[in-house]
């Protein structure tokens, strides 16, 4: 089994800072096959994390495992030093971790507003001033106050992935997972998107992104881990990555290049 | 208006019971739980009911609550064996617990009467009690319909994953679904024996169970009021059909289905979806930030394609 909830570690001794997020040898198995093994990686506070990889690589998998949604077939993860690997996944939000997902994942009969307001369930009830605030600050951050009183399905697709990305801020996460937050978007979306990321880094909030796009993980990640086929080949600076050649045959080998 | 409430009052008593019923199978379906357990809890309750006053001599009251509370334990303890299941599996395993109980009450020998059922109960509760309670479960479901609670129930239905990625405790929700149910549907079967006097197999059979189907879809899940409507519309429509003689059956079967394809929702949503509409409208047109139209579902973006 894995770590017990009991052994919180501070710090891993393989990082010189105290990552947000810590996943030690993270595995996932569907029966014999192996969608995530061994990944081992520590985000570093307040900048933006990325896993590269082509589709099917096993990074929305990861970031199953990470938000507890599927369970660890081997390894732990920690979260600010606390060990969570057999926490629920609906305490995760509760720890400081709020998510987008690849598809839009919005109720479709609820307002905008109330989509946002369902990440600050947790706390509603005991303060709703502060969720209250959190929701303001969410719709301003993400500029989506024009449209708080549609509906999901009259908004276009570009403005339905910024109202996700105003729900996961809503819960004020101390880490923002984001799974292909510019998938399906025209270029001005994904421009706008890339500036909000900046904005919530130069506000210290530390960002996971997952996407098969280099270019965008090249222009807006400090630091890059790149999976093919579950498991980790490089990590390091977008430069170095994207230059590594493991990640090169596992995006130009087959297939061409898919993104640019 | 006496002599109106006192030539209708079977239909008026039908109504409630039948609103009651409906509530019991709407509350576990606003979770996304189809069950129609439903029609067991109305013949706990009725058949409940019915045997503690007659054959055990039971005070009214007491043998009502009694028997809505057995309703509530069962439905809590059929919530565990059948937690597991989902979709149409779990609503063909509560029609069979459903139907079971109409065996039950056939072949239950003097305790349910057999086949004529247990009768001649007449004891002190009228029309106006039962809408008195009805009233006060309508201003709980009213409650679980506004604001957060009913955001959560929305969220549980549509997305269980997100929404206990969100916080949410799912299972809990669906679980609690069950006794509330069972309460619900054996009130109703308990009520529905003290202002008719009795209660018989044929009450508890299917028939129960397109009733109570049928009032949803016309009525919609999403609220109280498409219950009472459906409810009102499939009591009363009936006896509107009466001068159509034998085509009755055939008339309601085409409103239904006009219904069902018309109104996907219910009445409900129809109503809600048009008030939303116009609010947009009045924010598009007056607002002076209302998005421009690329933000707008139609205009599309550049490469909804480019999804993975």
């Amino acid at each position: 089994m894995t770590v017990s909830q009991g052994d919180a570690v501070t710090s891993s001794p393989r990082y010189d800072y105290e990552p947000v997020l810590e996943g030690r040898d993270v595995s996932v198995h569907y029966g014999g096959v192996k969608a995530v093994e061994g990944m081992t990686f520590g985000l570093r506070p307040g900048v933006i994390s990325g896993i590269l990889g082509p589709n099917g690589s096993g990074k929305t998998t990861l970031l199953g495992g990470i938000t507890r949604m599927v369970n660890l077939t081997r390894g732990s993860i920690f979260f600010l030093g606390q060990d969570y690997t057999n926490v629920p996944a609906r305490d995760v939000i509760r720890l400081g971790m709020g998510r987008t997902y690849q598809t839009v994942r919005l109720l479709p009969d609820r307002t905008v507003r109330e989509n946002i307001f369902l990440a600050t369930d947790v706390i509603l009830k005991k303060d709703p001033d502060r969720a209250a605030a959190q929701v303001e600050r969410a719709i301003e951050l993400t500029d989506v106050k024009n449209v708080e009183i549609f509906r999901p399905g009259e908004l276009s697709y570009g403005v339905q992935r910024r109202v996700e990305i105003a729900r996961a801020l809503a819960s004020d996460p101390k880490l923002l997972l984001l799974d292909e937050p510019t998938a399906g978007m025209n270029r001005s979306e994904r421009a706008s998107v890339a500036t909000l990321l900046s904005e919530l880094r130069s506000e210290g909030l530390t960002q996971l992104l997952v996407e098969h796009d280099v270019q965008m993980m090249v222009d807006t990640c400090d630091y890059l881990y790149a999976m093919n086929f579950g498991s980790m080949i490089a990590e390091g600076s977008p430069e170095d990555v994207v230059r590594n050649p493991d990640v090169q045959e596992a995006y130009l080998g087959k297939h061409g290049r898919r993104d640019a | 208006m006496t002599q109106w409430f006192a030539m209708n009052s079977v239909l008026i008593d039908q109504t409630l019971t039948a609103f009651l019923l409906a509530l019991s199978i709407q509350i576990p379906l606003r979770l996304g739980v189809i069950s129609f357990a439903g029609i067991g809890y109305f013949a706990i309750g009725g058949y409940g009911t019915g045997i503690l006053v007659l054959q055990q001599g039971w005070n009214d009251v007491a043998a009502i609550i009694v028997s809505t509370i057995a309703a509530a334990i069962v439905a809590t303890l059929l919530g565990f064996i059948i937690a597991h299941l989902n979709g149409l599996y779990l609503g063909m395993a509560t029609v069979s617990f459903s139907l079971l109980f109409s065996a039950i009450a056939i072949n239950g020998g003097s305790l349910t009467g057999g086949a004529v059922g247990l009768y001649g109960l007449i004891g002190p509760i009228e029309t106006w009690h039962v809408a008195l309670v009805t009233v006060l479960i309508v201003g709980l479901v009213v409650f679980s319909e506004r604001g957060r609670i009913s955001r959560k129930i929305d969220a549980a239905k549509e997305d269980p994953q997100l929404a206990s990625a969100l916080g949410i405790n799912v299972i809990f929700m669906r679980r609690l679904s069950f006794p509330i149910s069972g309460a619900l549907g054996g009130l109703a079967g308990a009520f529905a024996i003290s202002l008719k006097s009795t209660i018989h197999p044929e009450s508890i059979n299917f028939s129960l169970v397109i009733l109570a189907l049928t009032i949803i879809i016309i009525g919609g899940q999403a609220s109280w009021v498409g219950a009472l409507f459906g409810s009102l519309f499939f009591v009363w429509l009936p006896e509107a059909l009466e001068f159509v003689g034998d085509f009755e059956a055939i008339v309601y079967g085409i409103v239904v289905v006009i219904a069902a394809v018309y109104l996907p929702g219910g009445v409900v949503v129809v109503y809600k979806d048009w008030k939303h509409r116009r609010q947009v409208n009045k924010f598009v047109a007056q607002a002076p930030d209302a998005p421009p139209p690329a933000e707008l579902a139609g205009v599309s973006s550049a490469s909804k394609d480019g999804t993975s």
